[in-house]
């Protein structure tokens, strides 16, 4: 149902709801950019629209939400283990079209491929979306060839124009809290095309792995891992044991955010290491997000934020290499006949 | 047949050349960023008074020569436009620069265009400009945006090194390293992990940023303060160049300024009336009074925070040939 | 206080762990020890559970013998990660999360003729089948165990060999071989050319090891006339959650912990890291 109210009492119906939601949107952290004086857009708790970034797109997705950068998942002594509490509420995270696309790719990770990740699960069953919409693309977006420029799976719609709230609302508790408004149709503001435009070929032969191509971004890319921590869709992650004694009977296992263009990705306890080489890092990367898992999954991991181009420090795009893969993917072909 | 008071041009901002005959106008630009519509503006003084040559200064200046004495004014009355926008205070409008004693504040690009800058040295610069221009006392000051020193702050009676106090989010915190490997590789080795998570040796931090920069989750970010390391009395020069040493480190802006207000009241009450041309280095006067007379003088009526490191008592090396 | 008080069944959370008491603790090398591990459930050679190493984290071990009501871990001490265990002993517990992984199915070798050609800790995962074809020769058409080890010290499942020994035959070689070793020398490749394989176009290889002699012993093989569809491997590789989350172990759209890591050469020659 469409609704047209205003921000004072949104904020007042978001007031309410935080008795049982902690709120999450994109927020614009003064100076807390990489560099002095630049800002850093990603989530935390809001009380108030206003505190809301609506205008830029956020530098790091809502997957923080659901898949904290650091999680505890147990605390244990010498004979037992303890499953770390869940945050008493629930959450309502505010996010764009690309990026809701991006919430089913972890959930085939999460809720499908294997068993079920208990820690995901408990806060992905008490999450709400709420989608932002897009007037215009963003530089580096490309949503549209990716098929993520729209989606109606929210719980609501939200948009803010002045004063005034225009939601469009799939969820009973915020009917319920709206039923005093104006009904109107609301339909999501999302954008036709992108500046950037991927082309994405349907096999790469596994010849092409070992392709000089790949040898370029092994001597630009500085393994950071930026490109996979801001990616909506990167799952990854890596389990820690902390210790609180020195005999190392009681303490917690953690899992925290893994790259796979970082250093220590592959390497077993012996030391030997899979994937040194850089180029074959991106190439797994890219690989990954646009070929692998769709044999796994169906649909194509990279959802087409284009964060990652956003970020890279060393100016790698991610959107230009699946072009020119693409073309060389033709190339071969051609070379082949 | 010329009859010139050489003091009072030298003063003007005009060299007494090797040229018998002409001098050499001094432009001198704050901070070391000016806006590009000046630069037409020196050119027509080069084309116009001067040989057509500039010269540009190790001190972030323009030096135009070959002017005759004889267009000192009229230099001066192109000069207006150019002191004007540069915001240089100015006791006479249209007399050039009145005064030439303190030397041009000079500084690194810092935050406008550096990735290692941790404030904006063009802007504290300009603000300092305001605070000591004009002077005759030969005081040289400098910017720079961190602990790289790009401008050789340590060559200077006074040189302020920014910093930033690292602010860590453990719960934004992967272990990666990426912050240790960089403070060790690039910085001081301030950074050790315990249980995944990262300790930050506040002795041996330098508040290079390093850390912040190399991030990749945004668990370092910098603190909403600046603060600075003020290294003094560092030198060239023919009896004994030496670089200058560490006065207040994790200092703030406030602090800075009143303490260089400060030393020029120590230097006017203990310079060397007697000295070639009444002039004497403020780091020779230092080096005559000692240094905690000089400390008891910079620091009168300074508010330190709390998490300033006052140094002393500051020995100074460099090499002497006198 | 009595095991049974403990958590020691499974959790519904596939993320917390279960403790197993170590009932047995058998010595092979100074850095290489076979802990039996109490454990009620089924589970195949080749399959590996996550250990839980005090101090240190949990590390993926591949059960090297399946017994009633235990399985064994044989835990090798490399670099800081294991060393911790070593200091466990009879009557001591360890948390264990698993089994993991798909494990061999002995079903695809029966009635066959077998070439097993295993490489130091590589013979771990594939012990089970030697086991049960020592066990149970006449389930077989003939059983070869070609193993090599990197000298007489690092020689694992000592005990094992001798009864396996009256049923199998047993090529074992040794890289660096000491003053008192009288046996064979030499990679275990040098000796595939001599095997005598009745029927190659039937007959089954599994290849265990380092990926370097993998690499070369399926070279070889396939050379020698084995078909493609007859070799089987184990991949070993970083691992981490065992239950396809944490992404370590993925190799294309293949994840290790559940895909794997046993493969029919078919699949594995197209797993590139
Ligand atoms: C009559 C006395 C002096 C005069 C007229 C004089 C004049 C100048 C001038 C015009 C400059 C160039 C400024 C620019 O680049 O914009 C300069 C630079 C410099 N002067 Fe002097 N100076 C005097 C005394 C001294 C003394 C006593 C020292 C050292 C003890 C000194 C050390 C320097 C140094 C090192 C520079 C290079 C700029 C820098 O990086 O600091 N000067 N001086
Ligand atoms: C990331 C590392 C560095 C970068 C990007 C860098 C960049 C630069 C740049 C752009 C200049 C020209 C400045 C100008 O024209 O005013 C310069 C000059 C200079 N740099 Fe570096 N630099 C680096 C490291 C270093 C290091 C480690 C040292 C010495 C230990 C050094 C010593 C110098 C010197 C002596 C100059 C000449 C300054 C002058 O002309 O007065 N640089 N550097
Ligand atoms: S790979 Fe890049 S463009 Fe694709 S979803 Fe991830 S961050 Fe966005
Ligand atoms: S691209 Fe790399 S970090 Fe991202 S999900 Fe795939 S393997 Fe993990
Ligand atoms: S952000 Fe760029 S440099 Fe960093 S790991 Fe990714 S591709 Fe490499
Ligand atoms: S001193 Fe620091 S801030 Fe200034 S230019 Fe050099 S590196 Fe950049
Ligand atoms: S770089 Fe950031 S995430 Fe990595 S260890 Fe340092 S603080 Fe933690
Ligand atoms: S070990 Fe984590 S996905 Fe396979």
């Amino acid at each position: 149902m469409g609704y047209q109210t205003t921000t004072a009492k949104m904020n007042a119906i978001f007031a309410d709801l935080s008795k049982e939601y902690v709120i999450y949107a994109p927020k614009r952290y003064v100076g807390d950019g990489t560099f002095v004086h630049i800002d850093t857009i990603r989530y935390g708790e809001i009380t108030d629209l206003s505190e809301i970034e609506f205008a830029e797109k956020s530098n790091y997705s809502f997957k923080e939400v659901l898949l904290p950068i650091s999680e505890t998942l147990f605390y244990f002594t010498e004979n037992e283990m303890k499953e770390a509490d869940a945050p008493k509420k629930g959450a309502i995270v505010f996010l764009r079209s690309c990026d809701l696309h991006g919430l089913k790719r972890m959930d085939a990770i999460y809720l499908e491929n294997g068993a079920v990740d208990t820690y995901y699960k408990r806060l992905r069953d008490n999450t709400k979306f709420i989608l932002m919409g897009c007037e215009n693309s963003f530089e580096n977006c490309f949503c549209v060839s990716m098929g993520t420029q729209q989606s109606d799976d929210y719980d609501a719609y939200l948009k803010v124009a002045g004063e005034t709230v225009l939601v469009d609302s799939h969820w009973d508790v915020l009917d319920a809290a709206l039923a005093g408004a104006t009904q109107t149709p609301v339909i999501p503001d999302s954008v036709t095309a992108n500046d950037t435009v991927v082309t994405i070929p349907e096999t790469v032969p596994q010849t092409l792995f070992d392709s000089p191509f790949w040898e370029d971004y092994g001597n630009r890319c500085i393994a950071c891992g930026r490109c996979n921590f801001v990616c909506p869709t990167c799952t990854c992650f890596t389990m820690q044991d902390i210790f609180y004694t020195d005999n190392g009977k009681a303490g917690e296992r953690r899992r925290v955010w893994a790259s796979c263009h970082v250093d220590g990705y592959t390497d077993m306890a012996g030391g030997h290491a899979f994937r040194n080489d850089k180029g074959q890092r991106m190439r797994f990367k890219v690989m990954h997000k646009v070929n692998d898992y769709k044999r796994r999954f169906g649909t194509h991991m990279c959802i087409g934020c284009g964060r990652c181009d956003d970020v890279c420090p060393e100016y790698i795009s991610f959107a230009n290499c699946i072009n020119k893969l693409d073309a060389l993917v033709n190339d071969t072909a051609k070379e082949e006949n | 047949m010329l009859d010139l008071n050489t003091k009072k041009i030298k003063k003007n901002a005009y060299r007494v050349t090797k040229v018998r005959g002409e001098t050499a106008s001094r432009v001198r630009v704050p901070g070391g960023l000016l806006t590009a519509e000046l630069l037409p503006l020196i050119q027509n003084i080069a084309e116009t008074y001067g040989n057509g040559k500039i010269h540009l200064t190790t001190r972030q200046g323009f030096e135009i020569p070959g002017i005759k004495y004889t267009d000192i004014d009229a230099v001066n009355a192109l000069l207006q436009p150019i002191i004007e926008k540069l915001n240089i205070n100015q006791e006479i409008p249209g007399k050039g620069y009145t005064s030439a004693g303190t030397r041009n504040i000079s500084a690194c690009i810092g935050s406008n265009v550096c990735p290692f800058a941790t404030y904006n040295t063009t802007n504290f610069a300009k603000k300092m400009e305001q605070e000591i221009f004009p002077n005759d006392l030969h005081f040289k000051v400098s910017f720079t945006g961190c602990a790289n020193d790009c401008i050789k702050t340590r060559m200077h009676d006074f040189g302020i090194i920014g910093m930033t106090e690292p602010q860590y989010e453990k719960e934004r915190c992967m272990g990666c390293q990426a912050c240790v490997k960089a403070c060790k590789k690039k910085s001081v080795d301030a950074l050790s992990v315990e249980n995944y998570r990262i300790v930050r040796n506040t002795e041996k931090c330098v508040g290079c940023g390093e850390c912040v920069i190399n991030c990749p989750t945004r668990a370092w970010t910098r603190s909403p303060e600046t603060y600075y390391r003020l290294v003094i009395m560092g030198r060239t020069g023919k009896r004994n160049p030496r670089l200058a040493e560490d006065f207040l480190v994790w200092a703030t802006e406030d602090a800075i300024i009143k303490i260089i207000k400060n030393t020029y009241g120590f230097v006017t009450n203990y310079i060397d009336r007697e000295a070639p041309g009444g002039k004497e280095h403020i780091g020779y006067i230092i080096d005559r009074t000692g240094f905690s007379e000089f400390k008891k003088w910079a620091l009168d009526g300074v508010e330190l925070d709390s998490r300033t490191i006052v140094k002393g008592p500051i020995y100074w090396g460099g090499i002497h040939y006198d | 206080m009595a095991l049974t008080e403990l958590n020691t069944s499974k959790s519904e959370n596939p993320y917390i762990p279960f403790l197993s008491e170590i009932t047995d603790v058998i010595k092979h090398t100074k850095i290489e020890y076979t802990f039996r591990m109490t454990y009620h459930g089924d589970v195949k050679p080749g399959q590996f559970f996550e250990v839980s190493l005090p101090k240190f984290g949990e590390a993926p071990i591949s059960v090297s013998g399946i017994g009633d009501g235990t399985v064994d871990l044989t835990i090798r001490k490399v670099g800081k990660v294991t060393d911790e265990i070593f200091e466990n002993y009879v009557g001591d517990t360890l948390f264990l999360r698993g089994p993991y992984g798909n494990g061999f199915d002995i079903a695809n070798y029966k009635d066959k003729e077998i070439l097993l050609v295993a490489g130091g800790t590589g013979l771990s995962p594939v012990k089970g089948i030697v086991d049960y074809f020592s066990a149970h020769p006449d389930d077989c058409k003939g059983f070869t165990l070609l193993v090599g080890f990197k000298s007489p010290k690092d020689m694992l499942f000592k005990k094992d060999f001798e009864i396996w020994k009256k049923n199998i035959n047993i090529i074992m070689t040794v890289d660096y071989p000491d003053e008192h070793y009288d046996g064979n020398c030499g990679l275990v490749t040098q000796y595939i050319p001599e095997l005598m394989i009745k029927g190659l176009t039937d007959a089954v290889g599994i290849v265990v090891g380092p990926p370097i002699m993998m690499k070369c012993t399926i070279s070889d093989l396939l050379a020698k006339g084995f078909k493609e569809e007859n070799l089987w491997i184990s991949q070993e590789r970083k691992m981490c959650c065992g239950i396809g989350k944490c992404g370590h172990c993925k190799i294309d759209d293949t994840y290790i912990c559940l895909d794997g890591p046993v493969f029919n050469y078919t699949k594995g020659k197209f797993l590139k890291d």
